[in-house]
């Protein structure tokens, strides 16, 4: 032990090539050793949730920046960097992810893009969020502004992905989740778009509630043209189910007695409410113009054409409105179409005989009331009328041979006074018209069938020298 | 420690290595050594070196080096001890037969 003692003394020498090896040992093994420690840091921390985490080593000392979701998190990932191999020390930098007071989270959608934003609680729900939106909006540009922080309410996940499906439904708006209410607004993409996502929000989980809900929905739009060239009426638009589509295209029918009615109307729901009560007398009214468009959009009703004659405008303006449901608007456009050039007897018998071959004046079953839908008939009777104005018409009423031929006599001489009276109101003369009741003596058909009864039940216009 | 021998096991050995021709030189050298006060220097230096590196005060780079160097040094006078022990052994048997 004394000679080692001794003999040390002499040991020095080598402490020379020793530094030397030292030196070239640290220049060399310095930056390989912090990459390997790095790269064991990290993969130490591969199953930890962690935002913006940074980690930088210096010889064996690493600088660990992070911030976690939870302190128990914060925690085991600064201990996991403390357990690899090799480190000395770990400055520790991490930190709590900010907790958002209220917790808001938003997903607004305008015409070309969705943009999410507010805090999402875990770096995995806002890449669910992500994907769920590029999922559920093809093709719909899905940004990303969503920030991190703790407070979530229980259940974001599912809430928000609920609601993203809404954001889905809406033309543009904005969903919003403030803590556990949720507030919506904008424009639904479809009819019943507002219904559907009303309806989906009562899946919402316990504890959340809607606090606004501002969604409008699309215009409910019905549009009528009336073209006189082809000769149609061509309906488009909604409406509210099946059965209100046949009664329209039926009450078309009998109104428009010369067009044919081309239907392209589909049914949707979200129709306000009296929608048939309001289209079926707005139908009427169209009838009664030589051309002209019905457009209904929502609770508003604009007829714009022409009438045939001044007092049928008037008759168009002042009318219509009354027969609506309440709260729906009326706004006629109703110009008078220029008269026609004068015709002689002749041509005004035979313009009679045309229409009065296309359709009859209808009225309620035993009575001499003129229903509603006659009214586009008898304005074309009236303009003919205005057409010959030295003309002297006799109005034959005709029945068929059913019931007493008393009461058919006196039912013809009722209906002829009626469509005269009608006359009389739209302007014509009285002194021009002549009511005559034939009951069932003139008929025009077979009186042994519906078919033929049916044409013998009418009203005649025969011009008189 | 396991980490760091198995990182750079050729340089603790070279420096063994050295420490070991060193301590088999040293034995049969002549001249004079360092003294006993410097000696005692340099022996509190180790000790303050050694105390800062468990202590972990030098930070960063600078403390990877000094416990490299400390390791470096420790394996070196390792290295020492058993190649003067070796050489002295070895002369003294063959000693008596000369």
């Amino acid at each position: 032990m004394h000679g080692l003692f001794r003999w040390s003394s002499k040991w020095w020498p080598g402490v020379i090539p020793l530094v030397i090896f030292w030196a070239i040992a640290a220049w060399t093994s310095t930056e390989p050793l912090e990459a390997d420690l790095a790269q064991r840091s990290i993969t130490a921390l591969k199953d930890t949730v962690l935002d913006k985490r940074r980690i930088v080593v210096a010889g064996r000392d690493v600088t660990f920046a992070a911030e976690a979701f939870s302190e128990d998190g914060r925690q085991s990932a600064v201990a996991s960097v403390e357990a690899v191999p090799g480190v000395r020390l770990v400055n520790d930098e991490t930190r709590l992810v900010p907790e958002a007071k209220p917790f808001v989270w938003s997903a607004e959608r305008d015409v070309v893009r969705v943009t999410l934003g507010g805090s999402s609680p875990l770096p995995s729900s806002k890449t669910k969020l992500i994907e769920a939106a590029r999922a559920g909006l093809g093709g719909v540009e899905v940004t990303d502004r969503m920030n991190l922080a703790r407070g979530a309410p229980q259940r974001f996940d599912n809430v928000a992905l609920l609601l993203l499906d809404q954001i889905a439904k809406l033309k543009d708006g904005k969903i919003t989740l403030t803590d556990n209410k949720i507030a919506l607004s904008g424009m639904a993409r479809e009819l019943g778009g507002r219904e559907a996502i009303s309806a989906a929000l009562k899946n919402l989980p316990e504890g959340y509630s809607v606090a606004a809900n501002d969604i409008k929905a699309p215009p409910y739009i019905l549009q009528a043209y009336k073209d006189p060239v082809a000769v149609t009426l061509t309906l488009t638009g909604y409406v509210p189910d099946n059965n209100v589509h046949a009664a329209l295209v039926a009450a078309a029918g009998r109104k428009f007695f010369s067009e044919k009615v081309v239907d392209n109307l589909k049914a949707s729901i979200g129709a306000p409410a009296g929608f048939a009560a309001a289209v079926v007398p707005a139908l009427g009214a169209l009838s009664r113009l030589s051309t002209g468009t019905l457009v209904v959009t929502d609770r508003e009703v604009k007829l714009s054409g022409d009438a045939l004659y001044e007092a049928a405008a008037g008759q168009i303006r002042a009318g219509l409105g009354k027969d609506f449901p309440q709260n729906w608007q009326f706004k006629p456009e109703i110009s008078v179409k220029p008269a026609a050039a004068p015709v002689d007897a002749t041509v005004c018998q035979q313009l009679f005989a045309d229409l009065l071959g296309k359709a009859r004046i209808r009225f309620e079953s035993g009575k001499a009331d003129i229903v509603a839908d006659s009214a586009g008939l008898l304005d074309r009777l009236i303009e003919t009328a205005l057409r010959c104005p030295n003309a002297n018409i006799e109005v034959a009423g005709h029945t068929d041979t059913d019931g007493e031929e008393a009461a058919n006599q006196a039912l013809s001489e009722k209906r002829a006074q009626a469509v005269t009276d009608y006359l009389v109101r739209a302007g014509l003369p009285a002194s021009r018209f002549t009511p005559i009741g034939y009951g069932s003596t003139q008929p025009v058909a077979g009186n042994d069938s519906d078919e033929g009864k049916a044409q013998n039940r009418r009203i005649d216009f025969v011009v008189r020298q | 420690m396991a980490y760091l021998t198995t990182f750079y096991w050729g340089w603790l050995l070279a420096s063994a290595l050295l420490g070991l021709a060193m301590g088999w030189i040293s034995v049969v050298q002549h001249g004079e050594g360092v003294s006993k006060v410097t000696k005692r220097w340099l022996a509190a230096l180790a000790v303050v070196l050694v105390a800062a590196a468990l202590s972990r005060i030098v930070p960063g780079r600078f403390g990877y080096w000094l416990d490299l160097g400390l390791i470096m040094f420790a394996l070196y006078l390792v290295g020492c001890a058993i190649g003067s022990w070796l050489r002295d052994w070895v002369v003294s048997r063959s000693s008596p037969a000369a």
